[in-house]
C-alpha cells in the first residue's frame, strides 16, 4: 500500500458521496424495517422490488415519455402495486400457520427468484443506464472535488421521505393504526382494526419506497440483473444496525453504510466492502437491539 | 451449431440460433457423433457484464464455420461449433467443458473470456486430454509451464492464438515510456486479472527504465453499480496517469461515473488496457477520445488482404468494426481445420502435436506458437480517436509493439513473474 492511500484526505465529494449512498440504502432499509415492524415478516424481496423499481423507471424514460420524474413516480407505485399483489396472493395466507416465519422467509426468497429471472427474461443480463434529470445533469466543484449535482438532489429526498414518514406514522389516524397494530395485533383487531388489509397497505408503502429508491437511484449506478441482490444485503445490515422496525434507526444506519461505502477506499485499497459487515458484527456484539429499536421512533 | 445444446443460454439466444439455423446446423443435429462431422466446443461468457464478449466470439466463429463449410469443410467434413455459456463461473466452464467432452464428443475446445476461469480451466484440458485454444482470456500462467511460477498451470493441451496480459503490458509499458506521465494509479477489478496488469505493469516499466512510480490503487469487485468511491480515492492521490483493465459493462458504467467526477480533467493520461474489447458499448458510453487503450486485434493492422477481406467482410453482416474476441474466435477454427488435416484426423494428442509450434497467418498477421503455446503476436496500443467513415472509436495513432519472447524474458530479468510466451 503507498503512502498517499495510507494518508486520506476526506474531501467535500467524499461525504455528498457517502450520504447519497447512505440516502438510496435509507429509502430500500426503511421499507424493510416497516414492513417487518408492522408485519413481521422479513422480506427477502425487497432488494428485488428494488431492482424493479430501476427498471421500470428505465423502460418508462426509453420507452414511454422522456421525463425522470414521472418515470420514477412511475416505477415506485408499479413496485408497490407488484408488492401489494405478492403480500395479498403469497404472504396473506401463511399469517396464521405455526411456522409462519419460515414460510414467509421461504416464500419471499422464492420471489427474488421469480423477480430476478422475471426481469433477466424482459430486459436481458446486459447492464443499462438512466441520465440523471436534466435540470440536475451537470457537476459541482467544491473544495477541490466533483461531484454529480443528482447527488444533492438525491440526499434532499431522503430527507424529505424520512420526514414525511415521521408525520404520517405519528400524525395521522392511518399511523395510529399502524402503531397500533404493530404493538399489539390481537387487541387492534378486537377493536375494529382491518388488520389484513391495513398489512397489504403497509406492505404496498414499503414496496413504494424500495421503488422509489430504485428509481431515484438509477441515475448513480448501472441497472443490472445483480443490483437486487447487491442491495438486499447492504439493507439488511443497515436495518441491523439501526434495529429492525426503527425508521430513525434505518436513517442513521443507511448514512452511516453509506460514508464508510465512500471512504472505505481511502483506507484499504481491496475489500472495503467488508467494513459494513464488521460493523455489523460489533453492533451484534454489545447492542444486539441495534442502535435505535421499535416503530415510530 | 445445433439448437437443442444451447438451452442453457436462454430464450433469446435461442431462438436466433434457431433462426439463424443453416443447412450446416441441420447436418451437424442429425449426425449424432457419426465421421460426417469434425465438432468443436467452444465456451464463451454469454449473459452478464461481460456477455458483449462472447456475442462478437460467436460472430467471429459462425462467420469463419460458413467459410470452411462453403469451401469444402476440414478434410471434406464440415465443422459444427456447440457454443456453451460459462456465465464467468469456473464451475459452470468446467461443468460445460466435461459436457462438451463427454457427452457430445468434441474434437476440440476453445473459448474462454476471463482470467479466473482459464486458470481453473488449463488443468482439466490436460486431465481429459483434449487441446484448448484459448481466444481471449489473458493470464499469462496458463502459458507457463507447471513449476515455473507457483500460479503457473500449463500445459501441453492448452494453447493461446491471442496476445497476452504479459505482451500487453509490455506494450503497456512501452506506451508509458512515451508519455509525460511519473506517477502512476490503477483501478481494476477485484480478482486475477487486476492484480496481474498492475504486477505485470510495474515490473515492464521498472524492466525497461520507465521513470514512474506508482502511487495508488484500487480494486473494486467484479459487476461494481457505482464507482464513485474508488474513483474519488484515485483522484484524491492525485496521480498523473492511470492504466485501467476494467472490461465489459464494467468499464462502461467506470467511464461514465469518471466523467462525472471530472476524472478525465484531472488525470492527464488514462490507459484502457484492452479497452477495445469493450467499444461495443450499446448504451453510448464510449471510450473518451484523446485517452490510449490496448487491443489483442486490430481491424487496420496489418494492412494484409486477410485483415482486410475478414474486416471487410464482417462489417457488411454485422454494421460494426470486429473486435479481438470476434478475430480470436474467428482464427481459431482455422487452427482446428489446418492442426486437423495436418495430422489426417481428430486424434486429440495428434492435433496437439501439430498446434505445437506451429506457424500460422490470419487477419492478426503472421505467428507461431512459442514453446509454452504462446501465439507470437504483438502488442498494440494506440489513441483513442472517433472515425466518421466506420462510425466506431479505433485506434489512430496506432503503435505495434513486437512481443519477442526473449526481449520480453529480459526485461522480466528482474521480476518473478513469467511472460508466459
Amino acid at each position: 500500500m503507498s503512502l498517499s492511500s495510507l494518508v486520506p484526505l476526506i474531501g467535500v465529494s467524499d461525504v455528498v458521496v457517502g450520504l447519497s449512498l447512505g440516502s438510496r440504502l435509507f429509502l430500500i432499509a426503511v421499507g424493510l424495517s416497516l414492513i417487518f415492524g408492522v408485519l413481521g415478516v422479513l422480506n427477502f424481496a425487497h432488494g428485488g422490488l428494488y431492482m424493479l423499481g430501476a427498471y421500470v423507471t428505465l423502460a418508462v424514460v426509453t420507452g414511454v415519455i422522456d421525463n425522470f420524474w414521472i418515470a420514477a413516480l412511475a416505477g415506485a407505485l408499479a413496485v408497490g402495486v407488484v408488492g401489494a399483489a405478492i403480500e395479498f396472493a403469497a404472504i396473506r395466507p401463511l399469517y396464521d400457520r405455526i411456522d409462519a416465519d419460515l414460510d414467509q422467509l421461504i416464500v419471499t426468497f422464492g420471489f427474488v427468484l421469480i423477480i430476478h429471472e422475471t426481469v433477466r427474461f424482459v430486459w436481458g443480463s446486459g447492464s443499462y443506464s438512466v441520465d440523471p434529470p436534466a435540470l440536475f445533469d451537470f457537476s459541482v466543484s467544491l473544495g477541490g472535488s466533483t461531484f454529480g449535482a443528482y447527488r444533492l438532489v438525491v440526499i434532499g429526498l431522503a430527507v424529505a421521505v424520512l420526514a414525511g414518514l415521521w408525520l404520517f406514522i405519528t400524525r395521522t389516524y392511518f399511523g395510529s393504526l399502524v402503531r397500533g397494530t404493530s404493538s399489539d395485533r390481537e387487541m387492534a383487531s378486537m377493536l375494529g382494526v382491518d388488520v389484513p388489509r391495513l398489512y397489504t397497505a403497509v406492505f404496498f408503502l414499503g414496496s413504494v419506497l424500495a421503488g422509489l429508491g430504485g428509481a431515484l437511484s438509477a441515475p448513480l449506478q448501472s441497472t443490472s440483473p445483480a443490483l437486487g441482490d447487491q442491495v438486499i444485503i447492504d439493507a439488511f445490515i443497515v436495518v441491523v444496525i439501526g434495529g429492525l422496525g426503527s425508521m430513525t434507526g434505518a436513517f442513521v444506519g443507511a448514512m452511516l453504510i453509506g460514508m464508510m461505502q465512500s471512504l472505505g477506499p481511502q483506507f484499504i485499497s481491496a475489500g472495503s466492502i467488508a467494513i459494513p459487515f464488521l460493523a455489523m458484527v460489533i453492533v451484534l456484539l454489545f447492542r444486539p437491539e441495534g442502535l435505535f429499536g421499535g416503530i415510530g421512533e | 451449431m445445433s439448437s437443442e445444446n444451447r438451452s442453457s443460454v436462454g430464450r433469446r439466444r435461442f431462438l436466433q440460433a434457431a433462426g439463424a439455423g443453416t443447412a450446416v446446423a441441420l447436418a451437424g443435429c442429425s449426425g449424432g457423433g457419426g465421421d460426417d462431422v469434425v465438432r468443436l466446443g467452444a465456451t464463451y461468457i454469454l449473459s452478464g457484464f461481460a456477455s458483449l464478449y462472447g456475442e462478437a466470439a460467436e460472430r467471429g466463429l459462425e462467420m469463419a464455420q460458413s467459410e470452411i463449410n462453403d469451401n469444402g469443410g476440414i478434410d471434406g467434413r464440415d465443422v459444427e461449433v456447440i457454443v456453451r455459456d460459462t456465465e464467468a463461473s469456473a464451475d459452470t466452464a468446467i461443468q460445460q467443458m466435461r459436457s462438451l467432452v463427454e457427452e457430445d464428443n468434441v474434437d476440440g475446445l476453445f473459448g474462454l473470456d476471463s482470467s479466473g476461469v482459464a486458470q481453473a480451466v488449463a488443468p482439466q484440458a490436460a486431465e481429459l486430454g483434449i487441446p484448448y485454444m484459448i481466444t481471449h482470456a489473458a493470464t499469462p500462467f496458463v502459458t507457463s509451464p507447471e513449476g515455473e511460477h507457483e500460479n503457473s498451470v500449463g500445459n501441453d493441451y492448452v494453447f493461446r492464438d491471442a496476445n497476452n496480459l504479459a505482451q500487453d503490458m509490455y506494450g503497456a509499458a512501452q506506451t508509458a515510456a512515451e508519455l509525460d506521465a511519473t506517477e502512476w494509479a490503477t483501478i481494476g477489478p477485484d480478482y486475477a486479472f487486476g492484480y496481474e496488469t498492475w504486477d505485470y505493469f510495474q515490473d515492464f516499466c521498472a524492466g525497461l527504465g520507465v521513470d514512474a512510480e506508482f502511487t495508488a490503487e484500487q480494486f473494486p469487485p467484479l459487476t461494481t453499480g457505482d464507482y464513485t468511491p474508488y474513483i474519488s480515492s484515485i483522484l484524491d492521490a492525485e496521480p498523473d496517469a492511470v492504466i485501467t483493465p476494467l472490461w465489459g459493462a464494467d468499464l462502461t458504467t467506470f467511464v461514465g461515473q469518471a466523467e462525472d467526477a471530472g476524472w478525465f480533467d484531472q488525470i492527464d493520461h488514462t490507459l484502457f488496457s484492452v479497452g477495445m474489447g469493450t467499444d461495443l458499448a450499446s448504451d453510448g458510453s464510449p471510450l473518451p477520445e484523446g485517452e490510449y487503450a490496448s487491443t489483442r486485434y486490430d481491424p487496420f493492422v496489418p494492412d494484409t488482404e486477410a485483415n482486410n477481406s475478414f474486416r471487410e467482410t464482417y462489417y457488411e453482416e454485422h454494421e460494426t468494426l470486429p473486435t479481438y474476441n470476434a478475430e480470436g474466435a474467428y482464427r481459431a477454427l482455422y487452427l482446428y481445420k489446418e492442426a486437423i488435416e495436418s495430422a489426417g484426423g481428430t486424434d486429440p494428442d495428434a492435433i496437439v502435436d501439430e498446434f505445437t509450434g506451429m506457424e500460422h497467418s490470419g487477419p492478426v498477421g503472421d505467428y507461431r506458437f512459442s514453446e509454452k503455446n504462446q501465439a507470437t503476436v504483438p502488442a498494440i496500443w494506440g489513441t483513442v480517436t472517433y472515425d466518421d467513415e466506420w462510425e466506431s472509436n479505433v485506434l489512430d495513432p496506432v503503435n505495434v509493439y513486437d512481443a519477442n519472447p526473449d526481449e520480453m524474458a529480459d526485461a522480466l530479468a528482474d521480476s518473478d513473474l513469467p511472460t508466459g510466451v
